[in-house]
């Protein structure tokens, strides 16, 4: 896969996230990890298809989402990980998810759809993708550590 | 539904017949025609139709410059390209004009009636997606799992699964595009998936990868399969799947909190393997 693949995705969480209630959005590194992630906490699981197919995971651990969520709601207490938590963080997936589209779009790649996003909240859970190679991109969210992983493959149109 | 009454706005007599002939053949009225911008106002106005036919290129003002005409004089006008210029800039100035729809030539008579259709009433076909949605895919699963294993199935009907599922192992999970977008859950226990490798490789798993990726190879085949059922229903359902994401570990909770999902437990030999099916209901007329 094309490391330049995620620079959409970066500019729209970069540009999405000062929208919903951030300070700053912040890659802090990038690496390939295969088609198989280990996780623990929640992901946000969305599906591409177009002319790049696969799927987006963004994840945090409970306790960021927890965090992550209460940023969104303008600082209100969420102890737990309740369903209005879980539509905000979901939200946002959706939300980064259809502007990267928009980005795709700006660099030449069009007609990109996503699907619903599905949240998934687990302990020592393992992820595989349809792709031989996903990009994890490490952010830092106001402090809070968020993984936003890319796999992707452009199919022959 | 009364009879739909249509105008069909071409330049071409031989076109304009054909289409013509075409909409009367799936019960439409052809209530006018115009072969160009001279005549397309007054004949609107005359005959007052549903929808109306549009060809783009047309001497003198295009199906652009028409359309835009159409909708000035009457902003709730329903107009379907019908061109065989059918590329994605044709395709974006159409939809930034308020065309509702786009049907290439030469014309699939079903297609044409169906777009129509979906344009006077949007949300009949989301019904019937939801009303036909999980049977389609139960019917899907059912059939590969017989003759793929030779064994019964039968299924269970979940209440709608509105807050959480807890997996039972492994969880697939393919994303749907289309008119409407949606997501399909599969999920099993490793011991099922396990015991079904054994039957179809008529030998004991290697390793959890080969499990898993049976898993993924049956969703996307479960899926692609309901899908093309669907879409021979309708085709402007439109539906495209992702490739499967999989996910391995014991009681992960999945949750779809903007998606309502239809579920149900298909009993196998194997063990239960759970199915979840849910759709946007979106307002898209564009084919």
């Amino acid at each position: 896969m094309d490391i330049k693949i995620i620079n959409p995705l970066i500019a729209s969480f970069t540009e999405i996230l000062p929208q919903i209630g951030f300070q700053s959005a912040e890659k802090q590194s990038i690496s390939l990890v295969g088609s198989t992630l280990n996780y623990d906490g929640v992901l946000v699981h969305i599906s591409l298809v177009g002319i790049l197919k696969g799927a987006i995971i963004i994840g945090m651990s409970l306790d960021s989402a927890k965090h992550f969520a209460s940023k969104m709601m303008m600082g209100m207490t969420v102890a737990e990980f309740d369903s209005l938590a879980q539509s905000a963080i979901s939200e946002m997936g959706n939300m980064v998810c259809a502007n990267a589209c928009t980005q795709f779009s700006k660099a030449g790649i069009s007609g990109l759809d996503i699907s619903p996003p599905l949240l998934l909240i687990g302990r020592n859970g393992q992820a595989t993708l349809p792709v031989p190679q996903t990009i994890a991109i490490n952010f830092l969210v106001d402090n809070i550590e968020v993984k936003v992983y890319v796999g992707l493959i452009q199919v022959k149109s | 539904m009364s009879v739909i009454r249509v105008m069909v706005v071409d330049d071409s007599f031989f076109s304009r017949t054909l289409i013509a002939e075409t909409l009367r053949s799936g019960g439409c009225e052809v209530v006018g025609e115009s072969d160009s911008f001279d005549s397309l106002l007054e004949t609107y106005n005359n005959c007052k139709p549903d929808i109306v036919t549009m060809d783009i290129v047309m001497p003198g003002a295009d199906g652009f410059e028409c359309s835009r005409a159409l909708l000035l004089n009457d902003p709730s006008a329903k107009i379907i390209l019908v061109s065989s210029m059918k590329d994605e800039e044709t395709e974006a100035e159409a939809k930034r004009i308020g065309i509702a729809g786009y049907v290439q030539k030469p014309v699939d008579g079903e297609l044409l009636i169906n777009v129509i259709k979906n344009i006077l009433s949007p949300d009949a076909l989301y019904e019937q997606l939801i009303e036909l949605g999980l049977d389609i895919f139960n019917e899907a699963l059912a059939q590969n799992i017989t003759r793929m294993t030779k064994t019964p199935i039968s299924f269970v009907t979940m209440d709608t699964f509105e807050t959480k599922y807890v997996s039972q192992g492994i969880t697939t999970v393919i994303g749907i595009i289309g008119r409407h977008s949606g997501s399909m859950i599969m999920d099993l226990s490793i011991e099922a998936a396990d015991k079904m490798v054994e039957v179809l490789l008529r030998r004991p798993s290697k390793n959890r990868e080969e499990v898993l990726a049976m898993v993924a190879e049956l969703a996307n085949i479960v899926a692609g399969v309901a899908c093309s059922m669907l879409n021979k229903k309708d085709k402007t359902y439109s539906l495209r799947v992702s490739p499967p994401s999989v996910f391995y570990s014991t009681n992960t909770e999945i949750i779809s909190p903007n998606l309502k999902m239809q579920a149900s437990y298909a009993q196998t030999t194997f063990g239960p393997i759970f199915l979840g099916i849910g759709f946007k209901k979106g307002a898209a007329s564009w084919i």
